[in-house]
């Protein structure tokens, strides 16, 4: 053992120095092997006209729940379902329009009451297999059936459905609902193939999708989400035949995700922040488009004061829109005086006109009016929930509490609950005043006026808001089937609405996506949902040069923090003698 | 003196107690909810009938101790119930599509806390009490007051975005992805002899494994700092130095490896520490693992999901430490008594 | 060691004979003590009111406000100072608590020992195997956000801390001559445990406490920064962190830096001071 050390002991030095160097070689050679960029140099492309992309990248925040349109009820899933399937009805891009889709013509009869579908004949699934009226109507009854998350689209209004011929449909509805069609284009319409899905299961996980544009091809949950052009889809190929889902977990990876190049379009969601300093960057597009989600503060007028109507209406008029828009959001979302969006047919600045933005002077003399004086000041409690909406809401509470104070006759004690403490006390009535969000199910005013102001129907929101008045126009307008008297009737609710100010609209999200900039065809619309089939991406002859220049200096120094670390520990390990 | 068989046996009877502790108290912390996980799951529009009906189905409104019997029960066959949304899925497959994301990060971690501890205690160890000692147990401290998300953050921002050199976030390239046997890519890629897959899961994994063992290297370092100081203290280190051995002989042939064994030991705790800072870390770079997960459905106040999410930890964490503690024993017998 | 340890004169003489663990534990005194002035007079120190808006949103830091505004235009600096008041009551509350629990339990089952000792460690074993942090989040999901929610969920990380050590001290010292002879005069047990051993222990309390307090700094950030911590708009350094983040890329740092520099300096002040004490006082037992 002493013998073969003491031979060794001559050539250590060297043989260490030579380990150091190979050590250092291989650890470079390693470096500059996994180090090297991800992307392949450009093929030779053809001199004219552009080139486009065969796969896009799509990063966003949100995730999958059930890919399955008998449990689906959120949007992002939606938006997948969307892509790979289609309704009866669809959207036309870009617009709030409604269009056929998979049916060929439709007939309404009975005054509203039965809908006749005539199918196309060339609609297929992904696996060929061709759809027929019998499928529609398993589909729709797999649905009611199933009794998921969404089934109110069918079970509140089909009393049943009927197959006609091989590509006719009549459904018939218990009454008359004047935005049927707006029902008949949402995802839990969309037909599924009766081998993939079973009658009575949820498939959370099912790839084998619809009619749509696409198919899935890969599914990693919460990983990745492929997509590849559905061939056997009867209307023009999607413009990109490949597109990637990526999921991360929060806006701040997201931008940096966009911001590296690793994904082409971040969508939602993406903070005020982001969207700001991401648009002034040369080479990011930042797009922008209304946003049918609404936020409101709503006043529990069983708990005194907020029993009182001059209350609620002082508080209505000193609530700043400006302010939290632009201090807390940026300018990402815009002020909203009804509940009804900004937009949407039959949209009045109800608050505006009643109250202003921000007007402490209506606001102390309706204080006054109510027995409020500076020493005897309005107190109230404002609860918010911290992550339910957001990393701004914390914000956006202080903001409303600020406003209300600065009329000085008001004290407000800022408290917070954890979303499902909130949404219970909320049900139950003991929470003073609240804020909260809404995202439409469907897009008609019907939607957003109905849950909060007919008797019951807001029972959700703990508020025993109940006005005879208010029900029979809201009533009234769902039955009826002409536009301009429906139109009436919710100028008239939303005026109401105002007067008795039991809930405060305060504002409207916009959306925002940001994209490569040679990323094109991105149409945004009230339905909040992105077509992938419409967006295609220009390749450009990215210069290798630049990549590769970087990853040298990189190298450099990296080299240059091994020789320093190597040689630290050469001298502290070898040179220094052990005491 | 015990046999190594009994004492496996002893310490893996052992284990069972300690999983009972583990999994009452997971089932106390869950059930004195002051919220209505259930009101929270269906949102806003549900109706009372509907709320009535999920409670009785998920068995929220039954007696506590009858709950607590049929979650232990359910336990032993293997079952941690089911998620509260999304189809309703088993638990336990949510958690294994998971698992191997957040063993692979961890592994990483592990590797380059290792290294980087082994180095900086080295360092220190060698010559004790001076400068450069010193250095070496402020880095310590330094390394383990650095907050995570924060210098997660600076590495994406400067390799990422600024250099461009590696990916900030997910675990592999989408279009690369291997072939599903164990789950880690890093394996699989290569099980499959997939490289380009494999180069892209390393790729993908530097940035988190770096920021994760770079954090928890500072508790190697006082580890092999002071077991080194201890094996360097002892007579045949001495005895080595008498007959005149280099230094660089003596540390890495004859103290180093003594010192290496009462780190083994630490290992089990310091699994416990990778694990927690693997769900900052995971949170940071959009790695899908069980952090992630635990974190998401804690949002979506998908109780039974959490629940089951912290049991597996439990479970995991007790197996582990049994696992350590036997390959302790095989390693130095003193410790059997 | 002795009691006398903990005299000041023989304390400071010790750190001044210590070389760098003195200069460890002067340092991290010196972070402690300035946090615990801040915390202690944080109306007479604090320029502004931190739950008011003072200023435009997210103004750099001037003369007017020293370390800039945050999101909404409250002032960086007073959150601050404030917020080491949080993080102060947070650390006193869970300390206590799990110092009451912990410290007597310790006592108890090393001095006994028995079957009651072999319960008791091994639950605390099964605790302390945990990893912290999820631990912390498992509590905090379930508590929900607030002050006390977060001590609550803290002190229960940190209770198996002072029950090992505790108790591995007491094993030690329960063979000591001192404990032999006051056994012998007739000391009851409760006695011995309060008057002989506690006051022996004083000192791995001190160590316990700081280290667990440097490890709770940073459990107590990683909760906010999870969303699981105390709620807005009380200041806390963890929220402004975690709110302060997502303006980081956009190039308004300072919202992010400063409260990450404070989460930075009082855990390593702890730090420091754990690790010197630990050598200063240790030494001479070894």
């Amino acid at each position: 053992m002493v013998r073969k050390m003491a031979v060794r002991r001559g050539v250590s030095r060297n043989t260490m120095i030579i380990a150091v160097a190979v050590l250092v070689i291989i650890v470079l050679g390693t470096a500059m092997f996994l180090l090297r960029p991800g992307e392949k140099p450009p093929t030779e492309q053809p001199p004219t006209g552009p080139v486009y992309a065969d796969t896009i990248i799509i990063g966003t925040t949100d995730r999958v729940s059930d890919l399955d349109p008998a449990n689906a009820y959120d949007f992002f899933t939606w938006e997948v379902l969307t892509n790979i399937g289609e309704g009866p009805f669809v959207y036309e891009p870009g617009t709030i329009e409604l269009k056929p889709g998979i049916i060929e013509s439709y007939e309404i009869q009975e005054g509203g009451k039965v809908y006749i579908l005539k199918l196309r004949q060339d609609v297929k699934f992904a696996d060929g297999t061709p759809l027929t009226a019998e499928i529609l109507k398993y589909s729709i009854d797999r649905v009611a059936n199933i009794e998921g998350d969404p089934s109110w689209f069918v079970l509140d209004f089909v009393e049943s459905t009927e197959v006609i011929d091989d590509y006719t449909l009549k459904i018939t509805l218990f009454n008359p609902v004047s935005f049927y069609p707006a029902v008949l284009a949402v995802p839990t319409y969309f037909p599924v193939n009766p081998d993939a899905y079973p009658f009575d299961e949820i498939t959370p996980d099912n790839t084998a999708g619809s009619v749509g544009h696409y198919k899935i091809t890969t599914w990693v949950r919460d990983q990745q989400l492929v997509l590849e052009a559905n061939e056997n889809y009867y209307g023009d190929p999607p413009k990109t035949p490949r597109i990637i889902v990526k999921f991360y977990s929060d806006s701040t990876a997201l931008r940096l995700a966009l911001e590296s190049g690793e994904i082409d379009i971040a969508w939602r969601t993406l903070d005020p922040t982001d969207i700001q300093s991401l648009q002034n960057r040369e080479d990011i597009n930042v797009i922008e488009a209304a946003g049918a989600y609404i936020r409101y503060i709503v006043f529990n007028t069983n708990i005194p004061p907020m029993d009182n109507p001059l209350v609620r209406q002082a508080l209505a008029a000193a609530v700043d829109r400006g302010a939290i828009a632009e201090t807390v959001f940026f300018g990402t979302v815009e002020p909203l005086y009804s509940l009804v969006p900004n937009g949407m047919w039959s949209h009045i600045d109800a608050f505006k006109d009643a109250y202003g933005d921000a007007n402490l002077e209506l606001a102390r003399d309706l204080l006054r009016q109510a027995g409020y004086s500076e020493d005897n000041k309005l107190k109230v409690e404002l609860w918010y929930t911290p992550a339910h909406y957001g990393t701004t809401e914390a914000d956006v509470a202080a903001l409303v509490k600020a406003a209300w104070e600065a009329t000085g006759l008001v004290e407000v004690t800022v408290k917070s609950a954890e979303w499902s403490t909130y949404l219970e006390y909320t049900r139950k009535g003991q929470l003073m005043i609240t804020l909260y969000g809404w995202y439409p199910d469907y897009l008609d005013p019907d939607n957003y006026l109905y849950p909060f102001l007919h008797t019951g129907s807001n029972r959700w929101l703990g508020n025993p808001y109940s006005d005879t008045e208010m029900d029979n126009w809201l009533d009234e307008a769902q039955v009826a089937t002409d536009q301009a008297t429906r139109e009436a009737l919710y100028q008239q609710v939303q005026q109401k609405l105002a007067e008795d100010a039991p809930i405060v609209p305060i504002f409207q999200g916009k959306l925002y996506i940001a994209t490569n900039k040679n990323v094109k065809g991105v149409v945004l619309d009230q339905m909040m949902l992105l077509r992938y089939w419409l967006i295609y991406k220009e390749l450009e002859n990215v210069n290798p040069v630049n990549v590769s220049l970087m990853t040298n200096i990189f190298l450099v120094i990296a080299t240059a923090q091994i020789f320093i670390a190597t040689s630290v520990a050469k001298a502290s390990v070898l040179k220094r003698r052990i005491n | 003196m015990v046999s190594i068989k009994a004492y496996i046996a002893t310490r893996a009877l052992l284990t069972i107690p300690m999983v009972l502790i583990l999994l009452t108290f997971v089932f106390v912390i869950m059930r004195i909810l002051p919220g209505n996980p259930v009101l929270a799951l269906i949102g806003m529009k549900a109706s009372e009938e509907t709320i009535k009906s999920l409670m009785e189905q998920l068995g929220l409104n039954k007696p506590l101790w009858q709950q607590y019997f049929e979650y232990i029960y359910n336990l032993l066959r293997g079952d941690l119930g089911r998620s509260m949304i999304w189809g309703r899925r088993p638990v336990i497959n949510e958690i294994m599509n998971r698992f191997p994301a957040t063993i692979e990060l961890t592994i990483g971690g592990f590797i380059v806390s290792i290294l980087l501890g082994l180095l900086t205690g080295m360092i220190a160890g060698v010559k004790p009490y001076g400068k450069i000692d010193a250095t070496m147990r402020i880095y310590s401290i330094f390394v383990y007051t650095l907050f995570i998300p924060l210098i997660g953050m600076i590495f994406q921002y400067v390799f990422g975005v600024y250099l461009r050199i590696l990916p900030v976030g997910g675990r592999i390239d989408p279009t690369l992805l291997p072939r599903q046997i164990t789950g880690l890519y890093t394996i699989d890629s290569l099980l499959t002899l997939n490289f380009p897959a494999f180069i892209s899961a390393v790729r993908y994994l530097i940035l988190p494994s770096f920021t994760l063992g770079l954090v928890l290297s500072g508790v190697y370092t006082r580890l092999v700092r002071s077991s080194l100081l201890e094996v360097l203290s002892q007579d045949f280190i001495r005895a080595c130095k008498a007959r005149g051995l280099p230094n660089r002989i003596i540390l890495f042939r004859h103290s180093l490896k003594n010192a290496l064994i009462p780190i083994l030991t630490m290992m089990g705790l310091q699994f416990a520490l990778l694990l927690a800072g693997a769900v900052l870390t995971e949170t940071t770079f959009s790695w899908p693992g069980m952090g992630t997960f635990l974190m998401e459905r804690i949002q979506y106040r998908d109780f039974t999901t959490v629940q089951g999410t912290i049991v597996f930890y439990a479970l995991f964490v007790a197996l582990i430490s049994l696992l350590v503690d036997i390959i302790y024993a095989y390693i130095d017998p003193r410790i059997r008594y | 060691m002795r009691t006398t340890d903990l005299i000041p004169r023989e304390f400071w003489r010790k750190i001044r004979d210590a070389g760098i663990d003195g200069y460890m534990v002067i340092v991290g005194l010196m972070i402690v003590i300035t946090a615990v002035i801040l915390a202690l007079f944080a109306e007479f120190i604090a320029p502004y009111d931190p739950i008011q808006r003072v200023g435009p949103p997210v103004s750099p830091p001037s003369t007017q406000y020293l370390l800039g505004t945050d999101s909404i235009g409250r002032d960086v600096l007073s959150r601050l100072i404030y917020g080491t008041r949080t993080i102060m009551i947070v650390i006193l509350i869970s300390t206590v608590l799990s110092m009451s629990v912990g410290i007597p339990l310790g006592l108890i089952s090393g001095y006994i020992g028995g079957k009651l000792d072999r319960l008791l460690s091994l639950i605390m074993d099964s605790i302390y195997a945990f990893p912290g942090l999820i631990l912390a989040i498992a509590v905090a999901a379930v508590l929900g956000p607030g002050i006390y929610n977060t001590s609550i969920s803290l002190a229960v990380v940190y209770i198996p801390t002072y029950f090992r050590m505790i108790r591995g001290h007491v094993l030690s010292l329960r063979e000591t001559i001192f404990v032999e002879a006051a056994r012998a005069i007739g000391a009851k047990d409760r006695r011995i445990m309060l008057k002989y051993i506690l006051p022996n222990t004083l000192f791995i309390i001190t160590v316990v406490f700081s280290l667990n307090v440097a490890d709770a700094v940073l459990t107590e950030a990683g909760l906010s920064f999870l969303g699981l911590s105390v709620a807005s708009p009380t200041p806390d350094w963890g929220f402004d962190l975690k709110n302060g983040q997502r303006y980081f890329l956009s190039g308004y740092w300072w919202p992010v830096t400063f409260p990450g520099i404070a989460i930075f300096l009082l855990a390593l002040g702890f730090g420091l001071l754990g690790e010197g004490l630990n050598t200063i006082l240790g030494k001479e037992e070894i």
